[in-house]
């Protein structure tokens, strides 16, 4: 039975959503933060897009913000020159990092111990947050404003994308290039996935896809629209993007085909990224809203309701939807089954 | 004719009146111990409890009648960046996160009307 998408709208800021980050699965389900230029980031809940808090304390646009792995600490970066440090719990900042210029990017490593800094000064920033009177390190190198840095290869390395249309891999240890990657303009975004060491770069109309340890082109696949931000989903058999014709874009990652494009955005889609569990993805847009987008249409989560096909969804009958993947064995490939359990009411 | 997916709600919106990170979630009780020992799970019923809690509606009290005895009064605030300055109060916004004063007596002039930032002040004197 065909569904057409519902997508989620989570509304609450006033201005655009520029960024958005995922957190890991933790004992009380994931969680989503988003940057606006409003300068008021706010942590969601993931699964259902429920507001949690707004971390309160930035004096300009938010340009970049992430959240550690266990949603503890949140980090994000500003207009106002400064990347800011929250306990992810209290909402309560905890520290503020004095830059020389608007920063752009956010990113913590796995142990939430560093955080690595970037904006529009050029230099990418470490800071020890065990010592954060010590001055961090820098890396200087690129020409022109830093727009994503991320930590790879188990945080021995650091990829930054800037204005000055490359793409750089550099070694912590060393602070030295290690390869850099020229486009012919600047990369609109970065996701990095750490399991298979694939990252994803979007520039132009293009969504391209690399080897994150040798930075080998593994495709390229090209859009409709100018994409801004493409996300790969975490088993690797789908991809989304977005950009300036509002829509999202779903694609299959093995065969480059289109499958979906989905309407709902009044603005160009600034970011995109599936969550850990790759059951549904948020975009951010210049319209000021975050909407939440099932990856299987039609599936029971979150706050979407499956519901049968002569079954209106307030019939006295409880569903359960049991979660995660079954193995069933259809030549060989592993498919989600929905488990339903009905319990009848007379 | 494609049907809709059925949503069970709306994702719920910030709250108006607060900055949120609700106290009384499950992730906040587990993840943030209280200061005072107290207050820990092993002795919730406890008469330590109570006296905690009675402790912390005291100070609390005290707190708020401390800044209504303020208003309209002349306070010296020092700030970051060794800022010292001298306003009338005016009032406090719910979460304390801002001062409003006036008369702001900077090195630059008296600001008829001035908003402080919370977080950038460290200490405020006045006199009862």
């Amino acid at each position: 039975m065909a569904m057409r998408q519902t997508p989620l709208t989570c509304s609450g800021h006033t201005r655009p959503v520029v960024d958005l980050a995922f957190s890991g699965i933790t004992p009380y389900g994931y969680f989503l933060i988003s940057a606006c230029k409003d300068g008021k980031p706010m942590l969601r809940q993931g699964d259902t897009g429920d507001w949690i808090g707004t971390f309160l304390g930035h004096k300009g646009a938010v340009w970049g913000a992430t959240l550690n792995k266990e949603a503890t600490k949140a980090a994000t970066a500003a207009a106002d020159f400064t990347a800011k440090v929250w306990d992810a719990v209290t909402g309560d900042e905890t520290l503020t990092l004095a830059h020389k210029h608007i920063v752009k990017s956010v990113h913590f490593t796995q142990d939430s111990n560093h955080l690595l800094t970037g904006g529009n000064d050029k230099v990418l920033r470490i800071f020890d947050l065990s010592k954060p009177e010590a001055d961090p390190q820098e890396i200087a190198g690129h020409t022109s404003a830093i727009k994503k840095a991320l930590w790879c290869n188990n945080d021995t390395q650091i990829l930054s994308a800037a204005e000055d249309k490359t793409v750089r891999l550099w070694d912590r240890s060393s602070m030295e290039t290690v390869k850099t990657l020229a486009f012919d303009v600047a990369v609109s975004s970065m996701e990095y996935i750490a399991d298979g060491e694939i990252l994803v770069i979007t520039y132009g109309k293009t969504i391209a896809f690399y080897d994150a340890l040798s930075l080998d082109l593994i495709k390229t696949v090209d859009a409709p629209t100018s994409i801004h931000s493409a996300s790969l989903h975490p088993e690797k058999d789908f991809f989304v993007a977005g950009g300036d014709d509002f829509k999202l874009y779903k694609y299959d990652y093995s065969t480059k085909e289109e499958l979906e494009s989905y309407k709902g955005h009044f603005g160009p889609v600034h970011c995109v990224r599936f969550s850990p569990d790759g059951e549904l993805y948020a975009s951010g847009s210049e319209d000021g809203t975050l909407r939440l987008w099932q990856t299987a249409v039609g599936k029971t989560y979150g706050l979407w309701k499956c519901v049968l096909p002569g079954e209106s969804p307030h019939t006295s009958r409880f569903v359960w939807y049991i979660p995660g993947n079954f193995t069933v064995g259809v030549d060989g490939k592993q498919c989600d089954v929905c488990v339903r359990v009905f319990l009848g009411v007379t | 004719m494609k049907t809709p997916v059925s949503v069970l709600r709306l994702p719920r919106g910030p709250d108006p009146n607060s900055r949120g990170f609700d106290p009384n979630s499950a992730r906040f009780l587990a993840l943030c111990p209280t200061t005072v020992s107290a207050s820990s799970a092993a002795d919730a019923h406890g008469v330590a409890l109570r006296d905690e809690q009675r402790a912390r509606s005291l100070l609390r009290e005290r707190f708020l009648r401390s800044l209504l005895a303020m208003c309209g009064r002349p306070v010296r605030f020092s700030m970051y960046e060794k800022v010292q300055v001298e306003a009338k109060f005016g009032a406090s916004d719910i979460d304390v996160l801002n001062f409003q004063v006036s008369d702001l007596q900077t090195p630059i002039g008296v600001q008829k009307e001035a908003l402080l930032r919370c977080p950038d002040i460290i200490t405020y004197n006045f006199e009862i």
